[in-house]
């Protein structure tokens, strides 16, 4: 289940990172997103985030949930702070890893 | 006034920062190793194999302390777990507040373990909130006064940063200052939770020393009332006087396993052994619950009476016990401790770079006004040797654990005296070697120290990587890979450091391609390295 909750939190960062000028820039190599597809972003993003900590309450529960949930946000963070100041194009590549690997995971479990 | 108000928490942070930096960088660093103490106790102690705990341990300790301690007024008795391969037994030497003596035993006989002697990870975990050579009551009450100020940072540091969401990922290598700001900013935001409970709960830990007022007023002079209402600490039973055997302890067991079915013993406390008025106290494992609040039954040790249970339904005493236990991470498993470790790291690199960034901003003034006055230097200095120097140090502690005689006297004092020895050295070294040479060469010393450890373990050891591997021995196999990994981070800092030219001549002239200074690092602390040049280049 860490995996998944990991997977998710990395990808909610990173819907929310492309949401932002700077960010969007280096991955997508364009400025300014029309305003409904960075709100789009943002609402994806947060419930990405979300989907993560439901995974690990789920699996938990509350109190340990939420410490296992903060420990996997920063570290989802740092990784996606890396990747987009060293290798900013691997973003959606490693979002469709991500993908891949949930799906299978779905229907493999 | 907004302005002014962040103004003002920018000096507090400045200040509050820097004043108890370098040994906040210290309890940081060594704080984050105390998270590994079973293990590396473990790996600093190559004669002991693996061992898995057995139901039986606790009676094996118990007899041992019956040859090691006949007439001791309390023993504490820690038994085996999925980590700790050892028992290790404390005892109080005489009647009274008289010393304690400690013995490391092998569950299986009892006997005391077959061992060089040395602290092991105890030195770290024991460092990281007491120091060393000062008594352990001043290195608290240092300790703590440094946590208070790092509260007081962090959430002035909060305050001042108006970009916390709009840089909440950034970070721009290679451009001097700007990239010491933005590591700094990663480091403290992205672990911000973990910062701010593990400074808070470091201070609940010592909550009753740093402010005593409120007990003192509610229970005058009377501190062992406080302690049996707040946490149903009884005071001891007294000696009796009558001889009694101590009753067997299976079925106490038994009992503890009827009241938390399941649960696992982690620890045995017996009082006045021998004696009719004998109690032994069962104390369930904290590596099951969050909470570090221990339940424990107390039964009476010459009948088998269940006398007590502590430790539910106190709601104060629990949370502190909650506290307490997030500080200390016990019932993490490998996953979450792992993610422990990463933060635990990620505090060091935001204190690290804190106390870089300071001295950055000092040179800058000071050039400004045209003249580098003292206090630069000796922050300079203080931080080469806080900051390179204590990775070496803690390098040099294992080598010493190694290298060291096995029958010499006092070994175990000796291993922490050549940590010192090493760290001092670092202290006097950038006074022979100015700069940015001194970073790099205390880096690159101590990425070498710690890539060697594992070579010098198929010297002097039969515990070498290939054969913990071979063995089954996950634990000093992964320690190996752990400390080549120390190194290839130390290692990636000496080369960013050394390649590094300053930031203003490649902006100027343009004589340095992006790439130079971009060049992927893996290592997280790697990405703020070239400013160290900055900050180092006179």
């Amino acid at each position: 289940m860490m995996p998944t909750a990991m997977g998710l939190a990395f990808a909610g960062f990173a819907a929310l990172s492309l949401a932002m000028d700077r960010h969007g820039e280096q991955v997508l190599g364009r400025r300014g997103l029309p305003a409904w597809q960075r709100r789009g972003l943002r609402v994806a993003g947060s419930a990405l985030l979300g989907g993560s900590l439901t995974a690990v309450v789920g699996q938990h529960g509350w109190g340990m949930g939420l410490i296992v949930w903060t420990g996997l946000l920063t570290a989802a963070a740092m990784a996606l702070a890396m990747l987009l100041c060293y290798r900013p194009r691997a973003v959606p590549m490693a979002l469709a890893g991500i993908g891949i690997g949930l799906v299978v995971t779905w229907v493999g479990g | 006034m907004k302005d002014g108000f962040r103004q003002s928490m920018a000096w507090l942070h400045t200040w509050s920062g820097l004043l108890v930096g370098w040994v906040l960088f210290a309890v940081f660093l060594t704080g984050t190793a105390a998270y590994l103490r079973p293990e590396t106790s473990f790996w600093m102690r190559p004669e002991l194999g693996v061992s898995r705990p057995a139901p039986g341990d606790a009676e094996v300790a118990l007899r041992a302390m019956q040859g090691l301690a006949p007439t001791s007024p309390s023993w504490f008795i820690v038994l085996p777990d999925e980590r700790e391969t050892t028992t290790r037994v404390f005892w109080r030497a005489g009647p009274g507040r008289g010393g304690f003596r400690e013995a490391v035993l092998d569950p299986a006989t009892g006997e005391r373990a077959a061992a060089r002697e040395t602290m092991g990870g105890e030195f770290f975990y024991r460092f990281h909130f007491q120091l060393h050579y000062v008594s352990v009551l001043w290195g608290r009450w240092i300790v703590s006064v440094c946590a208070m100020f790092m509260l007081v940072a962090i959430v002035s540091g909060i305050i001042t940063h108006r970009r916390i969401f709009k840089d909440f990922f950034t970070f721009r290598p290679g451009k001097g200052q700007r990239s010491w700001l933005d590591g700094h900013n990663v480091a403290a935001v992205l672990a911000l939770p973990y910062h701010l409970m593990i400074t808070y709960t470091g201070l609940v830990l010592f909550m009753l020393m740093v402010m005593p007022w409120g007990v003192e007023r509610a229970y005058p002079g009377d501190r062992a009332a406080f302690q049996a209402e707040a946490f149903g600490r009884e005071a001891a039973r007294p000696r009796v006087g009558t001889p009694a055997p101590l009753v067997p302890l299976a079925p106490l067991m038994e009992e503890a396993g009827r009241h938390w079915p399941g649960a696992r013993i982690s620890r045995v406390n017996v009082t006045n052994a021998g004696d009719a008025g004998a109690t032994i106290q069962l104390v369930r494992a904290d590596s099951e619950r969050i909470s570090f609040n221990a339940q424990s039954l107390t039964f009476d040790g010459a009948t088998g009476a269940l006398l007590q249970a502590r430790g539910e339904n106190r709601p104060a005493a629990e949370v502190r016990g909650v506290m307490y236990g997030l500080h200390i991470g016990r019932f993490a498993g490998p996953a979450l401790r792992a993610l422990f470790i990463l933060s635990g790291l990620a505090g060091t690199v935001m204190v690290g770079s804190g106390c870089v960034l300071w001295a950055v901003k000092q040179r800058q003034a000071a050039l400004k006004r045209g003249r580098v006055g003292f206090g630069v230097l000796l922050v300079e200095h203080l931080n080469v040797a806080a900051i390179a120097g204590l990775p070496l140090a803690m390098a040099a502690f294992l080598w010493a654990n190694r290298l060291l005689p096995t029958g010499m006297t006092d070994r175990a004092a000796w291993e922490v005296h050549v940590f010192f020895i090493a760290w001092g050295a670092c202290l006097l070294h950038p006074l022979l070697r100015r700069g940015r040479r001194a970073w790099v060469e205390q880096f690159a010393l101590g990425a070498a120290a710690f890539a060697l450890l594992p070579v010098l373990n198929v010297a002097v050891t039969e515990r070498h990587l290939l054969a913990s591997l071979l063995g089954g021995d996950a634990v000093r196999a992964w320690f190996d890979l752990g400390l080549l990994a120390c190194g290839g981070l130390l290692g990636a800092l000496a080369w960013k450091v050394s390649r590094h030219r300053p930031a203003g001549a490649g902006r100027r002239g343009g004589r340095v391609p992006d790439g130079a200074e971009g060049e992927p690092a893996r290592a997280p602390a790697g990405r703020a390295a070239p400013a160290i040049a900055a900050a180092t280049d006179a």
